[in-house]
C-alpha cells in the first residue's frame, strides 16, 4: 500500500501546512503563538472537562464525517450534511416535544428513528435526482443545506419556539429531562456505545461486505462497474440514504444529548468540517475517527481560548479554510498534461 | 410597491455582480464556491481601507486588489496543484469568512461589526414619495450594475476572448488544439471574477450599508452561484435570475413587516434554493445543455473522489 502511505504523508504535510499559514496569520496579528498552542492544548485535553469537550465535539463530527465517506467511496459529491443534520435534529425535536408525555425510552428511539428517517430523506431527495436524472448532486445537497437552515429557523422562531425566550436567537423549547441521554457535557456511556458502534458497523460495511466494495466500485469507475453488472442507480442512492441517516443520527444525539433544545443556526460550520474531517481522515473510517477527535479538540480548544487570550473565535473557521482549501492538492512527481475527461454521458 | 421595488434594486446589485463573476468561473469549467468568501472579503478590505485612508475609491481598489490575489491562488490550488475545485472553493470560503471575522477582531480589536463613514456616493436622493423612491437612495454601483452586465455580455458572447472561454470550459482538449491553453484562461476568468466579487462585496458594505458585519453576505455569494445556474450561466440570464432572487429578498423583509401570519418569512426564503433544485433538475434533463461547461468540470475534478 504504498499508494495509501502515499496519500498519509502528503496528507500530513497539508494539514500541518496549513496549521503554519493560519499560525503564520496569528503572529503577524501580534497574538502569542506560543500561547495560542498552549491555551489550544489545555482546552483540547489538560483542562478541567475538555477532554469531555473534545469527545463532545467530535461525535457529530463523526456521524456526520462517516456519512460523508460513504458518499465520497460511491462517488458521490454528498456536501449536504449540515441540512441533513438539521433536518435530523428538527425530526427528534418534534417527536420529543410532540409526545412530551410519553415513555422516555420509547420517545427516544422514535425521535432517533424519526430523526434519521428525515435525514435520509433530505439526501435521498438529492440522491434520486442524481441517479435517476444525473442531476449534479453537489448544488442540489448545497441547496438543501439553506433549505434544512431555513426549515430549522422556522421551526425555532415559529411553532416551536419558546415564548419565554429572551436571547437574541430564537430557540425551541427544552425537551423534557427524562428524554436526554446526556447531561450537558454530551457525553455519556450510551452515546459512546452508539457512536462506537455506528463506526464498527460502517467499517465493517465498507472494508468487510460485497455492498462496500460495490460502493468503492461504484465510486472509481462507474461506467465500468455497470459494465460489470451492477445497479449503479440501487448503490447510488443507498449510498445517499446511508449518508443522509448518519446525518441525521448526527442530529438526534445532538438534541437528545447535549443540546436539549434547538437554537436557530446552532453549529453552523459542522456540515462543512465533517467533510474537512472526511478528507483528512483519507475517506477511511478509522482515519475518520481520529480526524473527527482532532478537529472536535480544536473546536473545544476555540471554546477554551478566550480564558487565556484574546484571539477571536473565527480563527477557528480560517483554519478550517485552510485545511480544505489545502487538503485535496496532490503532489505530482512531474507536471504532465492530463488526458481530458470525457464526461460520462458522451463516453455512453 | 414602490418601496418593495427599490429594495429589490438594493438586495439585487451586489448579487447581480457576483453571479456576473460566477459566469465567468462557471464559462471555463469552475464551479466557484469561493464567491461568498471573495465577496465577503471585498466587503471587508473595501471598509478596511476606506476607513484608513478616507477614500472609497482606494477602499474598493484595495479590495479588488485583494479579491484578484486570493482568485490567483485559488486558481494556483486547483490548477497546477491539482486540489479538488468544490472542496478548495468551500474552504475559500471560510477562509474569507473566518478571516474578515478575525481580522475585524485583530487589526481593529471590534466584534460583530464596523461603522463607517466612507461609503458609495449616491447619485439620486431625496425623493421620499411616488415612483421616484425606486431609483432613489442607490449607490453609483447600482447605477453601474447594469453597464457592467452589457459589458461582460459582450465579452463573454461577442469577443473571441469569451468564445475561446466557452471552448476551455466546454472542451478543453479541443481548445488545446486549437492552441488554447486552458489553464491560462481560467486564471484570467477568475481574476475577472474575483474583482467583481470586490465590486459586490464593497455594494453590500459600503453601497447599500455604512458598516461591515462578520458574515454580512449571510449566504449571498452561494446565492449568486445559485443564480448562475438558474440564468442558465448566460450573463444576462444570471442578472434577471439575480433580480428576481433580489425581488424573493425584498418580498420576504416585506412579508417580515406584514404578512407574517399568513406566510412565514422562511419559506420566501426558500424560494431561490427550491428552485434551483428544479432549475438543475430540469436543465439535466436537457442533457445537451447540462454538458456545457461540464468537461472543463470534469477535468479539474478530483476523480479518485
Amino acid at each position: 500500500m504504498t499508494g495509501g502511505l502515499q496519500r498519509l504523508a502528503s496528507t500530513i504535510v497539508l494539514v500541518g501546512f496549513s496549521f503554519l499559514l493560519t499560525a503564520l496569520v496569528l503572529w503577524t496579528s501580534g497574538y502569542g503563538v506560543g500561547d495560542v498552542f498552549s491555551g489550544t492544548i489545555q482546552g483540547a485535553i489538560t483542562a478541567t472537562g475538555a477532554a469531555t469537550s473534545t469527545v463532545r465535539w467530535a461525535i457529530p463530527l463523526l456521524l456526520i464525517g462517516l456519512g460523508v465517506v460513504i458518499g465520497f467511496r460511491a462517488g458521490f459529491f454528498n456536501i449536504g450534511g449540515q441540512g441533513q443534520f438539521y433536518m435530523g435534529a428538527c425530526a427528534a425535536l418534534v417527536v420529543s416535544l410532540g409526545w412530551r408525555g410519553g415513555p422516555a425510552t420509547l420517545v427516544i428511539l422514535c425521535g432517533t428513528a424519526a430523526a434519521i428517517i428525515a435525514g435520509s430523506a433530505w439526501s435521498l431527495l438529492p440522491g434520486y435526482l442524481r441517479v435517476r436524472f444525473g442531476t449534479d448532486e453537489v448544488l442540489t445537497t448545497l441547496m438543501m443545506n439553506f433549505i434544512g437552515a431555513l426549515v430549522l429557523q422556522y421551526l425555532t422562531a415559529g411553532p416551536m419556539r419558546n415564548p419565554s425566550g429572551t436571547g437574541q436567537t430564537a430557540a425551541s423549547e427544552r425537551i423534557p429531562e427524562a428524554f436526554r441521554i446526556t447531561d450537558s457535557s454530551g457525553v455519556s456511556a450510551t452515546v459512546l456505545l452508539l457512536v462506537g458502534g455506528v463506526a464498527v458497523l460502517v467499517w465493517l460495511l465498507l472494508e468487510r461486505t460485497r455492498f462496500g466494495l460495490t460502493m468503492t466500485l461504484v465510486g472509481r469507475n462507474p461506467t465500468m462497474a455497470r459494465w460489470q453488472g451492477i445497479d449503479v442507480r440501487r448503490v447510488g442512492l443507498v449510498t445517499f440514504g446511508l449518508s443522509g441517516a448518519l446525518a441525521g443520527l448526527a442530529g438526534a444525539v445532538e438534541l437528545h444529548g447535549p443540546g436539549a433544545r434547538l437554537v436557530t443556526g446552532f453549529s453552523p460550520e459542522v456540515g462543512f468540517t465533517a467533510v474537512v474531517v472526511a478528507l483528512v481522515g483519507l475517506l477511511s473510517v478509522w482515519g475518520t475517527v481520529v480526524a473527527a477527535i482532532f478537529f472536535g479538540g480544536l473546536q473545544s480548544a476555540i471554546l477554551f481560548l478566550p480564558i487565556v487570550t484574546d484571539l477571536p473565535p473565527p480563527a477557528l473557521v480560517l483554519l478550517h479554510g485552510m485545511v480544505a482549501f489545502l487538503v485535496t492538492v496532490k503532489f505530482r512527481s512531474a507536471r504532465r498534461r492530463r488526458a481530458p475527461l470525457v464526461p460520462e454521458a458522451l463516453a455512453d | 410597491m414602490e418601496q418593495i421595488l427599490a429594495t429589490t434594486l438594493r438586495s439585487a446589485a451586489p448579487l447581480v455582480l457576483v453571479a456576473t463573476a460566477g459566469v465567468f468561473a462557471f464559462r471555463a469549467g469552475i464551479f466557484h464556491l469561493g464567491l461568498e468568501g471573495l465577496m465577503i472579503t471585498g466587503a471587508f478590505t473595501t471598509v478596511a481601507v476606506g476607513e484608513a485612508t478616507g477614500s472609497v475609491e482606494l477602499g474598493i481598489l484595495a479590495a479588488v486588489g485583494a479579491c484578484m490575489a486570493l482568485s490567483a491562488v485559488y486558481w494556483w490550488v486547483i490548477g497546477p496543484l491539482g486540489a479538488n475545485v468544490i472542496i478548495a472553493g468551500l474552504g475559500l470560503t471560510s477562509i474569507g469568512l473566518g478571516g474578515t471575522a478575525f481580522a475585524l477582531g485583530a487589526i481593529f480589536d471590534l466584534r460583530g461589526s464596523m461603522f463607517t463613514d466612507v461609503v458609495l456616493p449616491r447619485p439620486v436622493r431625496g425623493i421620499t414619495s411616488g415612483p421616484g423612491v425606486i431609483i432613489a437612495e442607490h449607490s453609483i454601483l447600482v447605477w453601474l450594475t447594469p453597464l457592467i452586465v452589457l459589458a461582460a455580455w459582450v465579452v463573454l458572447r461577442r469577443s473571441r476572448f469569451g468564445l475561446r472561454l466557452a471552448a476551455v470550459g466546454e472542451y478543453p482538449f479541443a481548445a488545446r488544439t486549437a492552441g488554447v491553453n486552458p489553464s491560462v484562461m481560467r486564471l484570467k476568468a477568475l481574476l475577472i471574477a474575483g474583482a467583481l466579487c470586490a465590486l459586490g462585496g464593497a455594494e453590500l458594505s459600503v453601497g447599500a450599508l455604512h458598516n461591515f458585519t462578520e458574515n454580512m453576505t449571510n449566504g449571498r455569494g452561494f446565492i449568486a452561484f445559485v443564480a448562475v445556474i438558474f440564468g442558465a450561466w448566460h450573463p444576462i440570464g444570471a442578472a434577471l435570475a439575480g433580480l428576481f432572487f433580489g425581488l424573493a429578498d425584498a418580498i420576504g423583509i416585506q412579508s417580515q413587516i406584514n404578512i407574517t401570519e399568513r406566510v412565514p418569512r422562511e419559506f420566501v426564503l426558500m424560494i431561490p434554493f427550491v428552485l434551483t433544485i428544479f432549475a438543475v433538475w430540469v436543465g439535466g434533463l436537457w442533457r445537451r445543455r447540462s454538458l456545457e461547461a461540464e468537461a472543463g468540470y470534469a477535468e479539474l475534478r478530483e476523480p479518485d473522489y
